[in-house]
This record gives structure tokens, C-alpha cells and sequence, in this order.
């Protein structure tokens, strides 16, 4: 293999790219760090993200090696390197459901201590300031170390049916109780449905799918997770009335098997045009335009998920982050903060967004020149959502909390168990958790 | 053996036309979502245009290392099997036939069958921490290693069963013919054992070739198997169905080739033979 | 049937002892590398599961640490709601699918081993199945069972039976999942069972033949006793592997409805993997590697007072 020439000539168009790279105010490391690995998952936004690490290694001429795997592996893989002597990747991308684990587990070396004087780019998404994470309090604030590099602002937008809405003269729904008009609005079973909720037990299917509601009405699952609070709340007032909320309109204006819907069934049910309405991750949407896949493309439009009057909005994040591993040498450390430090910026968030996919940098979403344009849609509405961006769960026992609320909340969506006694019982065995773990639960 | 009566030979080719249809509607459904569109399928539509879009993006997308995948999990699968089935045939034999005391025989075979039930999640988690040790991780030797031995017990106790089929007699008449030891194991027993042999081989190759946690765990970029390949189409907030079929439909084939010509040696008659 | 382990009636003494010494090199040599793979490969991990089962290991500063916990692991197990139901339900799922590859299996071989015309193709198709990777097999059945757009009910539209949501009803979930690892696993016992019948010695019928044995008669008296062996250790594992199940309800039910279709390799990657609780995960483990192995013992043994002759 010819991996020798191939870095010399990317050290090339590296160089010829230096000017580039001095304007845009980062200083280009005189030669080239050492080659770094990402391991990382296949999924519909990885393409974006392979663009843009492209478009590093032919600025930089810093080679980035990708190790791709599917969903179901990925933390297997980054568990078997962490915990290994010697580490085999230098940045872990991690999903919100097991970064908590890295952090907690001191399995990643922290940016600002690899480079202490590392500054982010003022118009970076924080995304529930989880890439912040103080080792002494065991808290995600802003005071703490900057642990991670955000890679994919994933959270739950509102994607409903424009052609409809149009034709029924509908207004985009900002409450829950104009979501529950629209959808029973556009509710016709079984041709279509008014919305489809993703109320199957998954890994982290209904719980995801049940966030929107409780936190959109002001509810939460513990007290304040940001200040170690963990008294679980969600059994209070705020949670019942969610989740009755979440089986009426199922009841009224959904699909008649809830119960069963994973997130799969319920793009399926927009693609093919049999729903008005779903909540689903913005990474989802490029979906809903391709002809290959949708029959309703250029048909659907995205809106933050509803609220109560007088809240803002409530989505759980889904979101991604680059950790860069404990185990690995200082130099690949350096080589990975220096990605870090080019991914941040405004040209290689544009890349991404080029590349179809969702970028970081807020300023990209105040140019309207972008946001007018039909294909970018959604970013608006993503926009409007992320400042309100909510992480579930800050602490790494999280796995253990949602298998607890996969198995209540879809046994009371499917009617087995009365609301109120389902939220009590999961509340109970919450706390239970939290208490085993050592958690302040009040 | 003797034709049957004619109604029974009815309903027999009846029961047994029944029964493939039964099995191939979903796999010619597979095989067919390889070459429609996404949403063709989610449709449900019976009816389609065939496209190749799935297998070039399979086949031939940057993304992708298909081919590469597809060598890697052919030099596992044969070069696995191989070793499963030679040591499990003549395991079997030494057993069965030459002498070791019954505690031996039960202890080993039924270790084996405890190994055979550990999670492979947990299996798969110390193998990593083992081949890394050795050095042994990333590479095909690793996981021909790791295959070999997931699927040796299997192999063990079916060779078992077969070679206790070797009629004594035969054996008997050999060895006073002077045939011993490996030489009364390769030209006596080995021709008996055929069809029992060829069934196991067909099995390890495809258990080999359809190995997901072992091969995830203990493989990289350059030595990952076809099911992994397979495996990161079913990705967060996507099930590429038709990418998967199409992949499946590809997978299929070489197994179908090994069991098509493994199979004809599953056939009556070698006993008789032998024995004649 | 030979006795375990016999070597066989005496011979002329010289020779006996040449093919003696022979056997005994030969013995080590035909055994040892299936002991070597199975010590050197395969007991770590046993044994790590096992020690495991008695810990429980934390991280933190990228180290872990072992806290000896006796037997509270076993003692948590009981009070799992999750793994109550997954034994249930794979327990269920397990023998219903099982029996059921066993008599399917044994009919389409004997079925394909008799007829005259046709039998490569027949056993080329009755194989199709396996080849299939699971996780496709829970992805394609899952929308062929799809209540909106399924091809299972469009058919069964046809003959004017409305739609019904077979994975999503936890009444016929469990049901579904079966009739899918049916279809996807008979050809294991199709297979095996038709090389036993396939090796059984053609002598036997001849003589029943000319006793005038009826087929039925043929297939009771001598066809089941010759291939009990056969039949047993193809039970055997295919229960070990229905115990395992794991990649297709993946795909097709996640374990829901509720817990309607939960099943103890969920469970266990449940507790041992997503929730990182290695020692609580290792001692459900061992205790249905444990309750598996009796199941077993207790099915294999039955060969000795089944055994003919």
C-alpha cells in the first residue's frame, strides 16, 4: 500500500491550503500531526461527517483514519479500547445513551487538559452543556472541563405533513393542544393516521418518543440533575398529565397499535404517507425527500416539538459526541485536539452541511440565504429547538433507568396498567436505582 | 429402497411442494427486496420495477468494503470449518472407539456443551481481552481461531453420534487385516462417516459464515466478515432494508455453492459398500 | 449399537499389540488438538464468567475495580422482573419452536430421502432458511408481518381474513416469533436428520422388508430406534441455540409488547452489556448455563433406557 505517498501528496494540497487555513485564524501545525483513529457508527449522517473529515486531511494533510461499525457494535468496540492497557482508537464518538459512562468511568482524557488554554468557537452548540463535565462534583456545567467535541446535534423535531396542513388550512402546531386538533384533523384510519408515536419497548424507543411531552409540560424525571438532585418527580402532576396527554392522543388521533410502533414503523408510516404527524430525530429527515424512499417527498415540514403555554419546547437530546481516549500517546492526543479545533469551525461545519449533513456552528443558522432554501427546511426549526435541548440522563447508571421506563410506559400505553400506578411504580423503581448507586434522591 | 405405493408418492410430492413454497415465498421476497427501491418495499407493493441501485451501492460504493468482506468471511469459513471438522471427526473417533475411559469422554463432551452455552456477549468480551494479549486481535487468524472452537462443540457431538453408526465388524476385519490407528481411520472410517461429515461441514461453514459478536469484537476495518458488513445497515434511525437484502441475496450465494456440493455426499449407500 | 468406549473383542495376540501401541500415539494425536483449541480457547472464558459472577466490577480514573460480593448476585436474581419473564417466555418459545423443528425436520427428510426425482432440488431449497443472517431474517419478517403493509396480510386479505397486527398483539407476539424461528431453523434438524437417515444401514430394511413390515411399522421399529443418537443430539443443540435467541426477535419485537416476547439472551445483554453489570449478568448466566445443562442431561440420559437392543 502506497499510504506513504498518499500522505505526502494530502501534505501537499495541505500546504497549498495553509493560506486558507491562516484566514480562518488557526494556525496550521507546521507539519503533520501523526495519524489519528476515529471509531465511529454507519449511520445517515456518517457520509456528512466522512466529507468533512475529507476536507481535513486534504486541508491539513493530517491523516484521519475511520473505523466504521454498525449501531449494535459500537460500544462493544469502544468499551474493548478504553479498557484495554493500550488504547486502539484516539477518538471515541459517542451517543448520549453511554457518554455519561466515559465520563463518569475516566475513560477520556479531557480537551482542556490536553490543551489547557483550548478555546471553543463562541457559537458552538453546547447541547445541555453535556460536553462539560466536572470529575469532583460529578456534574455536566460549563465550570467543569471541556471533555468533548460535539459531532451531531441530534434531537426530536415536530415533521408534519405541509401539503395537508395546507389543504385542511391548519396552522403549525405549537401547543399540545393544537398538536391534538391537527392530528385528529388529518386522522383517517386506517389510510391515515393523525400521528404515529413511537410507544414500543426498545432499547430506548417509547421513553425517547415520551420526553417531548413530559419535558414540554414541565415535567422531569428528578428534581435537578445539574445541581446532584435526584428526587424522582415522575409521578408528580406534571407527569401524569403528560402522559395521559401521550395515550389520548394516541387514542384519538394515533395509530391503533402504539403499543407496537418502533421508530422504523413510524418513518415507515410517514414515507409511505399513512401519517400526519410524527416526532422524530432531525437526522432522519433527508429520508423524507429521497424518491427512492419516500413517497411524499418535498411534502413534509418541521417544527420544534410542542409545549405547554408559556414553556419553551422540550427535546431530549440524541445527540453525538468526540471524546478523546485516556488510553492512547500525548502526540495522538494533540493530533485529535487539533481535529477538534478545525471541526469547530464555521468552514468545516459549512462542509458538513454541504455534505447533507446537520452542522454546530449557530451561525451557519442565522444565514438566511441557507435557511430560505427548501432543502434546509428544518433549520429553523433545529434552531429553535437545540437552545432548549435536554440531556435524560447525566449520570452512567442511565441504561438501567430506561430499561425501567421502556417496560412501564409501554405497558401503560398498551392499557395494562392504569397511568397513575405506572408512573408510581417506575418512579419507585428509579429511585431504587438511584439509591443503590448512592444518588441524593431527597 | 422400493417405490412407494403411487397415492403415497402423491401425497408425499404433494406435502413436500407445500412446504418449499412455504420456505421460498420469504426468501424470493428477500432475494427481490435486493432490487427495488426502499420505499417499493415499504409499500409493501408485490408488484415492482427491479433496480440495481442496492447491489452497485453494495458492490461498488466508496463506502463500502463489501468485497473485502466477502474474502475475509470465505478464508474464515473454510479455513475455520476445516480445523472444526478435522478436529472434531477424528475427537470424535479417539472417543468413541479408542479406549478413553467414559470419565474422559463425558467431561470433555459435556464441557463442550457448557461452552456451547455461554452468552456471546460474554464471550465475545474475553476473547478480545485474549487475542489482544496474544496479538491476535485484528487479524483472520483471531477469528478462525475464535470460529473453530464456537463451533467445535457442535461439531463434536454430531461427529459422535455418526462414527458410533461405524459398524464394529468392519473395524473388526481390519485391524485383523492389519489397519491400524490413523491408517484404519482414513481408509475405513472416513468413507462411512461421509454423510454425517458432509452435514456438520455444511453446518460450521454456515454458522461461520453468519457469526456477528465474535467477528465485531475481534475484527477491524480490514479483516471484518460479511455479517458485520450486513449488520451496520440496520443503523439509529434507519433500517436500510433493500441494502440489506441486497447484501443477504449476495451472502447467500457461496454458501449455497459449498452446501450444493456438500450435499452430495449426504447420500445412502457408502455404508453398504463398505460393508460388501 | 457398540458400547462407549470398547475397542472391540480380541484379536490374534501379536498383532493386537502392534495395532496397540499404535492406537495409543494415534489416540493422543486424534484427540489432542480438539482438547488443545477447547483448553487453550475456550475455558477462560468459562472460568471468567464463573469468578465474575462472585464480583462486582466498578470504573473509575480508567480502572476497574473487583468487589468480592459473595453470593448477593444470585441472591438479586429472583426479584428481576425482567428475567421472570424471560425465562417464561424462552421456555415456551424454546420447546413449541423446537419440537416443532424436530417433527418437520424428520418428516421433510424422510419425505425427501424416499422419493426418486428431485431431491437435490428439494434439499437445496429446505436449506435456504439458514443461510439467511438473522438480523436480516428479523428485519424482512418484521415488514412481511407489518399490520399497514405486510405481505402476511395482504395474503391473508385475499381470502377475506381483515389485518391483524401479529408482532404488536401480545397475544399472538410470542406466537409470531415462533412460527419466524420455525421457518428459519428447521433446516438445522432437516439437515442432520436426513444425514442419519441417510447413514442408517440399508441391510435392516432389506430384512424388514421381506419380514413384511409396513412402512409405518418400518418407521417405528427400526428407523426411530437406529436414529435416536441422531435425534437426540440434534434436540440437544438446537435447544442450546433456541436458548441463545437473540438476532431475530432483535429486529422484530424488541422484546415487547411489554415483556411479551422478552428473552433470557435480552435480559442477560440487558444486565451484562447495556447496564454494565458484568457480575450480575455472569451469575444469571451461570444459572441458566446451570438450568440448561440439567434440562439437557436429563433429555440426553434418556438415551440409555431408550436405546434398542
Amino acid at each position: 500500500m502506497g499510504l506513504l505517498n498518499i500522505t505526502r501528496r494530502n501534505a501537499l494540497i495541505g500546504l497549498g491550503a495553509t493560506a486558507l487555513a491562516t484566514r480562518t485564524g488557526f494556525a496550521f501545525a507546521q507539519a503533520s500531526q501523526p495519524p489519528i483513529t476515529i471509531v465511529i457508527n454507519q449511520s445517515p449522517w456518517f457520509a456528512s461527517f466522512q466529507a468533512t473529515v475529507e476536507r481535513y486531511q486534504s486541508e491539513t494533510g493530517n491523516v484521519v483514519n475511520l473505523d466504521v461499525n454498525p449501531f449494535d457494535g459500537l460500544l462493544e468496540k469502544q468499551r474493548n479500547s478504553v479498557r484495554a492497557a493500550q488504547g486502539e482508537y484516539d477518538i471515541l464518538i459517542l451517543n448520549s445513551g453511554w457518554f455519561a459512562e466515559m465520563y463518569f468511568g475516566g475513560f477520556l482524557t479531557a480537551i482542556s487538559d490536553i490543551e489547557p488554554g483550548f478555546s471553543l468557537d463562541p457559537n458552538l452548540f453546547t447541547l445541555g452543556n453535556t460536553i462539560y463535565f466536572d470529575p469532583e462534583t460529578k456534574t455536566m456545567t460549563p465550570a467543569g472541563k471541556l471533555m468533548t467535541m460535539p459531532i451531531q446535534p441530534n434531537v426530536p423535531l415536530l415533521y408534519y405533513r405541509g401539503d395537508l396542513y395546507e389543504q385542511h388550512g391548519l396552522k403549525v402546531a405549537q401547543t399540545f393542544d393544537d398538536l391534538l386538533n391537527n392530528a385528529k384533523a388529518l386522522h383517517n384510519p386506517p389510510e391515515m393516521y393523525g400521528i404515529v408515536q413511537r410507544g414500543a419497548r426498545g432499547a430506548n424507543a417509547v421513553s425517547y418518543d415520551f420526553y417531548p411531552y413530559l419535558f414540554g409540560m414541565g415535567g422531569a424525571l428528578f428534581r435537578d440533575q445539574a445541581a446532584g438532585d435526584y428526587t424522582v418527580v415522575l409521578d408528580n402532576a406534571e407527569g401524569n398529565a403528560a402522559l395521559d396527554y401521550y395515550i389520548t392522543l394516541a387514542r384519538e388521533a394515533g395509530h391503533p397499535q402504539t403499543a407496537s410502533q418502533d421508530q422504523a414503523q413510524v418513518i415507515q408510516a410517514m414515507v409511505t404517507g399513512r401519517s400526519g404527524h410524527a416526532s422524530l430525530v432531525v437526522a432522519a429527515w433527508s429520508q423524507m425527500d429521497d424518491p427512492d424512499k419516500s413517497a411524499v417527498v418535498d411534502k413534509v415540514e418541521f417544527a420544534p416539538t410542542p409545549h405547554a403555554p408559556g414553556l419553551p419546547p422540550g427535546p431530549p437530546l440524541g445527540h453525538w459526541l468526540g471524546g478523546i481516549s485516556h488510553n492512547v500517546p500525548d502526540d495522538r492526543k494533540r493530533a485529535a485536539v487539533e481535529f477538534f479545533r478545525w471541526f469547530q469551525t464555521r468552514d468545516a461545519q459549512m462542509a458538513t452541511l454541504e455534505a447533507g449533513g446537520i452542522p454546530l456552528n449557530a451561525s451557519i443558522y442565522e444565514d438566511e440565504s441557507l435557511t430560505t432554501q427548501r432543502r434546509y427546511r428544518w433549520m429553523p426549526a433545529l434552531s429553535a429547538a437545540l437552545p432548549h435541548a435536554i440531556n435524560a440522563y447525566g449520570f452512567p447508571e442511565g441504561p438501567e433507568v430506561v430499561a425501567v421506563l421502556e417496560v412501564g410506559l409501554n405497558r401503560a400505553i398498551a392499557g395494562e396498567i392504569p397511568v397513575p400506578d405506572a408512573l408510581n411504580s417506575m418512579a419507585a423503581d428509579v429511585r431504587a436505582i438511584m439509591e443503590k448507586y448512592g444518588y441524593s434522591t431527597g | 429402497m422400493s417405490p412407494a405405493a403411487p397415492t403415497a408418492r402423491i401425497a408425499g410430492y404433494g406435502t413436500l411442494v407445500v412446504a418449499a413454497a412455504i420456505v421460498l415465498v420469504p426468501v424470493v421476497w428477500i432475494i427481490a427486496g435486493g432490487f427495488r427501491t426502499q420505499i417499493s418495499l415499504l409499500m409493501g407493493e408485490v408488484l415492482f420495477r427491479p433496480i440495481l441501485a442496492n447491489f452497485r451501492e453494495v458492490l461498488l460504493s466508496s463506502a463500502s468494503d463489501f468485497l473485502l468482506n466477502y474474502r475475509n468471511s470465505m478464508i474464515v469459513g473454510v479455513a475455520s470449518t476445516a480445523l472444526c471438522v478435522s478436529a472434531a471427526t477424528l475427537a470424535a473417533w479417539s472417543l468413541e472407539r479408542l479406549g478413553w475411559s467414559p470419565w474422559v469422554k463425558h467431561l470433555f463432551l459435556g464441557w463442550a456443551l457448557l461452552f456451547q452455552m455461554i452468552p456471546p456477549i460474554a464471550l465475545a468480551g474475553a476473547w478480545f481481552t485474549m487475542a489482544r494479549t496474544v496479538g491476535l486481535e485484528n487479524t483472520l487468524t483471531g477469528l478462525v481461531l475464535a470460529h473453530a472452537t464456537l463451533n467445535l462443540p457442535m461439531a463434536v457431538w454430531l461427529m459422535t453420534v455418526f462414527v458410533r453408526d461405524v459398524p464394529n465388524e468392519l473395524v473388526e476385519a481390519a485391524r485383523i487385516d492389519g489397519a491400524s490407528g490413523s491408517k484404519l481411520f482414513f481408509s475405513i472410517v472416513l468413507p462411512i462417516i461421509t454423510p454425517g461429515l458432509a452435514a456438520t461441514t455444511v453446518l460450521c461453514f454456515v454458522f461461520s459464515w453468519n457469526e456477528f459478536s465474535a467477528a465485531l469484537n475481534l475484527t477491524n476495518k480490514a479483516s471484518a466478515t460479511v455479517p458485520v458488513a450486513i449488520a451496520k445497515f440496520a443503523q439509529d434511525y434507519e433500517i436500510q432494508y433493500t441494502q440489506m437484502a441486497a447484501s443477504a441475496a449476495l451472502s447467500i450465494v457461496p454458501a449455497l455453492v459449498l452446501l450444493l456440493i456438500g450435499q452430495r455426499y449426504i447420500v445412502r449407500g457408502l455404508t453398504n459398500g463398505a460393508l460388501k | 449399537m457398540t458400547t462407549l468406549g470398547a475397542v472391540g473383542a480380541p484379536t490374534t495376540p501379536a498383532r493386537a499389540k502392534r495395532a496397540a501401541d499404535d492406537d495409543r500415539l494415534w489416540r493422543w494425536t486424534s484427540f489432542g488438538p480438539a482438547l488443545l483449541l477447547t483448553l487453550a480457547i475456550g475455558t477462560l472464558p468459562l472460568l471468567n464468567l464463573f469468578v465474575t459472577s462472585f464480583f462486582t466490577v466498578s470504573w473509575s480514573g480508567g480502572r476497574s475495580t473487583w468487589t468480592p460480593v459473595g453470593l448477593a448476585n444470585y441472591a438479586q436474581l429472583p426479584s428481576d422482573p425482567l428475567l421472570q419473564a424471560g425465562i417464561t417466555n424462552t421456555t415456551i418459545f424454546a420447546f413449541s419452536a423446537v419440537v416443532s423443528q424436530m417433527v418437520l425436520g424428520f418428516l421433510l427428510a424422510l419425505l425427501v430421502s424416499r422419493i426418486p426425482r428431485g431431491q437435490i432440488l428439494f434439499r437445496a431449497i429446505f436449506i435456504l432458511p439458514i443461510l439467511i443472517p438473522g438480523i436480516v431474517i428479523g428485519a424482512i419478517w418484521q415488514l412481511l408481518l407489518n399490520l399497514d403493509f405486510g405481505l402476511v396480510n395482504q395474503l391473508l386479505g385475499l381470502v377475506g381474513l381483515g389485518p391483524h397486527d401479529w408482532l404488536g398483539d401480545p397475544r399472538t407476539a410470542l406466537l409470531s416469533v415462533i412460527v419466524v424461528d420455525i421457518w428459519h431453523w428447521t433446516p438445522f434438524c432437516f439437515l442432520l436428520l436426513l444425514a442419519g437417515i441417510e447413514s442408517l444401514p440399508e441391510d435392516v430394511f432389506e430384512a424388514s422388508k421381506m419380514d413384511g413390515a409396513s412402512a409405518l411399522q418400518e418407521l417405528w421399529n427400526i428407523t426411530l430406534p437406529l436414529m435416536l443418537p441422531t435425534i437426540l443430539v440434534t434436540l440437544a443443540f438446537r435447544l442450546v441455540l433456541a436458548f441463545k435467541v437473540f438476532d431475530e426477535v432483535f429486529l422484530l419485537t424488541g422484546g415487547g409488547p411489554g415483556t411479551a416476547t422478552e428473552v433470557i439472551s435480552f435480559t442477560i445483554y440487558q444486565r451484562f452489556f447495556s447496564e454494565d453489570r458484568v457480575g450480575y449478568g455472569s451469575a444469571m448466566s451461570v444459572v441458566v448455563i446451570f438450568v440448561i445443562s440439567l434440562l439437557l442431561v436429563l433429555a440426553l440420559s434418556s438415551r440409555r433406557w431408550a436405546t434398542p437392543r
